[in-house]
């Protein structure tokens, strides 16, 4: 009878301890880690967010109440004192608050049924896995989205929609079309001309960019990239299949170009050509100060990075990727299906994401704008950027978000994508880049197939 | 049994008062009775929203094929099959005991020295050692993490490879070899819970009662005696319970590595919590998931139940009771 009590008291102990074990350090991590999948920033990275902020705009006794769920810093509320202005009826509630706790917050209550707001933004990494649940969301074509399609970047407005292409989940926010950054000083020490349209001309092909890595390495003993990832994410970036087909089969093995793209990174790793300071670390910020390497291949909303990193820095300046931009970001505004006022959302997004408002995002926060129509505008077009050098960035970026061709991803992009990050590491780390992908292979094989 | 008509009417009203009192009495029962469950419900009623419910259906759930969004769909044993067939899986069970046990054991041996040297008159400042000591266990975990994995750093400059350097070693990638994630995931936890489990043990030895030392000492004890003979038998429940709860804490790993290596997460360093929260939150497999937290549930059940099993032994020697 002792023993029998004992066991009983020691299970039920247990349950309790078990149940209480934590789960409060779940969320301050994501600022840390550096393995993250694929777009774990948003434009507007940059700039700080406090731990949750909720803005409400209109008076009290507007007839339509919407709230709206963001992440990180979009400036909206302050643009949307506008629209408020045009539309008393309408009141707005903004809640901002970090991007991992945001998507959490924004599955569960989708998951649930109930809680979720009338407005969500949905990052570019995660929107592949809500696209099974269309019955959670308000489907725009509906609501008339065919008329505003026009208005954005085809490939931007096609990630926000099934295969199929009748069912448009969210209107897009803005995007991050990749470019080269690289160090003036760097080029220099190695006896390269450094100025932008010379490097511009200087590397156009990954050929191009291999050999100078080679010169730079040998005459300054740097590396050419900051991480595998960044060179890994370029070359993928511009193929125009990625992990899965369109019916979510993995194609890693049946398709050359994620493997050439491997191999690519995997040469430059064994070359030397690329260091491994993992993203977000410490280390990989202070050599962005430092010019410990030469190049940096990342979105137009890395400049925010590079800038707080790097604050007194004049050596960075921005010239094409080689062999054409591809994406790294951005975000697509949906209407969750509990939302009782899909209309009246849809009609401020529409006002919102509108090319007017998307200029403004982009001069107050730095989003860069999906509609092309903006990169025409004088305000857009003129603008230059004194850290760096004066350059005319802002048409860098636009001419490589008009490169972009729209890839399928599929909802367990970001497993495959984190085991192949893995593998390259372990390239660096000495394993044979051969059997490597083989293992890479079965983990993800492993991984996904449950 | 027939009693007189006239018996009854004069019983009648004094009975009938009893069963007054009676009803009163059964109503004042059950009020307090209710008041009393009213007073302890507000515990049982989170409990079981955020307790039982959520143990409950992960049991269900690891029967389902669930993405969280579309319909469950039922597989049967089929997720325990996965994981089972799974070489990850194994791993993060081997790494969650190597990891449990480097962490563990030779911190409850440190944290008992300490605690007796805290103990010991020869000490002086005793609270300030004694917050010293407990500080580390304040800190959030994440700061721990994050603060370790600058010490831990892969750079050639980072602070333990500058350190071996002074040796001629070669600097270690702490985040990615087999043993040198496992170290500096030990390290954490060892450096963080050594304070909680020293006050505990000091705890224990202040309400050992100085007459027994006092009799050691007169039996010509000497020091490591009386920590053998006296203070470690004494100490036994307090062991049961550091024991108890530190496997329950090494099986339950987490956020240590989940920082140190990355929100996906290396096989060097990948814990079975960190395997299921993968599963589930990074993978939206949640059915896989809860088989996990259902297989990881019975081990630590089995795991108790051995630590029980030693952990009663302790301070049994032979010598006790033989009256030598």
């Amino acid at each position: 009878m002792k023993k029998y009590s004992l066991i009983s008291g020691m299970l039920v102990l247990t349950t309790v301890l078990a149940a209480c074990g934590g789960s409060d350090e779940e969320n301050a991590e994501a600022q840390t880690n550096g393995n993250g999948a694929e777009g774990n920033n948003n434009a507007a990275e940059g700039n700080d967010v406090g731990e949750e902020d909720v803005t409400s705009l209109g008076s009290d006794e507007a007839e339509v109440e919407l709230s709206f769920w963001l992440f990180g810093a979009t400036g909206y509320p302050e643009l949307a004192e506008e629209y408020i202005e045009e539309n008393p009826e309408v009141s707005i509630s903004f809640q901002e608050i970090d991007m991992e706790d945001h998507h959490n917050n924004l599955f569960t209550a989708l998951s649930a049924g109930s809680g979720a707001p009338d407005m969500a933004a949905i990052e570019v990494s995660e929107i592949d896995s809500y696209k099974q649940a269309e019955d959670r969301f308000v489907n725009m074509y509906d609501l008339g989205a065919e008329e505003i399609e026009g208005d954005y970047l085809d490939w931007v407005w096609q990630i926000g929609q099934n295969v199929e292409g009748d069912f448009q989940f969210g209107i897009p926010t803005d995007i991050g079309p990749t470019v080269m950054y690289y160090r003036t000083d760097v080029f220099e020490e190695a006896g390269l001309d450094s100025d932008p349209e010379a490097v511009e001309d200087m590397i156009q092909t990954w050929e191009d960019y291999e050999e100078v890595a080679a010169t730079i390495l040998e005459e300054t003993g740097k590396p050419m990239a900051d991480n595998p990832e960044t060179v890994f994410n370029a070359k993928r970036d511009q193929a125009d299949q990625a992990y899965f087909n369109e019916e979510n089969e993995l194609i890693l093995d049946s398709t050359p170009y994620v493997k050439e793209a491997y191999d690519d990174t995997a040469e430059m790793i064994q070359n030397d050509y690329v260091a491994n300071l993992g993203m977000w670390t410490p280390e990989w910020g202070g050599a962005m100060a430092e010019g410990d390497y030469a190049t940096l291949l990342a979105p137009a909303w890395m400049q925010g990075v590079i800038k707080g990193n790097a604050p007194d820095a004049t050596e960075w300046r921005v010239a094409s990727m080689p062999e054409g931009g591809g994406n790294w970001g951005g975000s697509w505004i949906t209407i969750p299906e509990q939302s009782e006022h899909a209309e009246e959302a849809y009609e401020f997004l529409t006002w919102l994401l509108a090319p007017e408002q998307q200029l403004k995002a982009f001069e107050n926060m730095g989003l860069f704008p999906s509609t092309p129509e903006v990169y025409d505008m004088p305000e857009f077009a003129d603008a230059t950027d004194e850290y760096f050098g004066g350059q005319n960035t802002a048409e860098i970026f636009a001419e490589s978000a008009l490169q972009v061709e729209h890839v399928h991803k599929g909802p367990q992009y970001g497993d495959v994508n984190a085991e192949i990050l893995t593998g390259l590491e372990n390239v660096y780390d000495g394993i044979d880049p051969e059997e490597e992908w083989e293992d890479i292979l079965n983990r993800v094989e492993q991984r996904i197939s449950r | 049994m027939s009693s007189p008509k006239g018996a009854v009417s004069e019983n009648g009203p004094l009975e009938q008062k009893k069963q007054g009192v009676k009803e009163r009495k059964i109503s004042q029962r059950i009020r307090n009775m209710v008041s009393g469950y009213l007073f302890i419900s507000p515990f049982y009623l989170l409990f079981a929203v955020f307790g039982i419910f959520p143990i409950l259906f992960s049991f269900y759930l690891a029967f389902f094929r669930w993405d969280g969004l579309t319909e469950m769909e039922f597989v049967g044993l089929n997720n325990f099959n996965i994981i089972f067939n799974d070489p990850l899986f194994w791993k993060s069970l081997y790494n969650t005991i190597v990891i449990g046990l480097m962490g563990t054991a030779p911190q409850l041996i440190a944290a008992l020295i300490l605690a007796f040297a805290l103990n010991s008159v020869l000490v002086k400042y005793k609270g300030l050692f004694r917050l010293a000591v407990f500080l580390p266990y304040v800190t959030s975990i994440v700061a721990v993490a994050i603060v370790f994995s600058v010490i831990f750093s892969n750079q050639e400059s980072g602070l333990v490879n500058s350190f071996l350097g002074l040796f001629g070693i070669d600097p270690i990638t702490w985040t990615r070899s087999e043993w040198g994630a496992k170290f500096a995931i030990s390290a954490m936890i060892f450096w963080r819970w050594l304070g909680y489990n020293t006050i505990i043990y000091l705890a224990g030895m202040q309400s050992i009662p100085n007459d027994l030392y006092e009799a050691a000492k007169i039996d010509g004890a000497s020091l490591r005696q009386q920590l053998w003979y006296v203070t470690i038998p004494m100490l036994k429940p307090f062991i049961i319970f550091t024991v108890f709860t530190g496997t329950i804490g090494a099986l339950q790993v987490f956020a240590e590595p989940h920082i140190f290596q990355g929100r996906a997460g290396r096989e060097e360093g990948i814990t079975v919590v960190l395997y299921l929260y993968r599963d589930a939150f990074v993978s939206n497999f949640f059915g896989t998931a809860s088989a996990t937290a259902i297989v990881l549930f019975f081990i630590i059940i089995i795991f108790s139940v051995i630590n029980m099993y030693f952990a009663n032994r302790i301070g049994q020697s032979k010598k006790v009771g033989t009256g030598k």
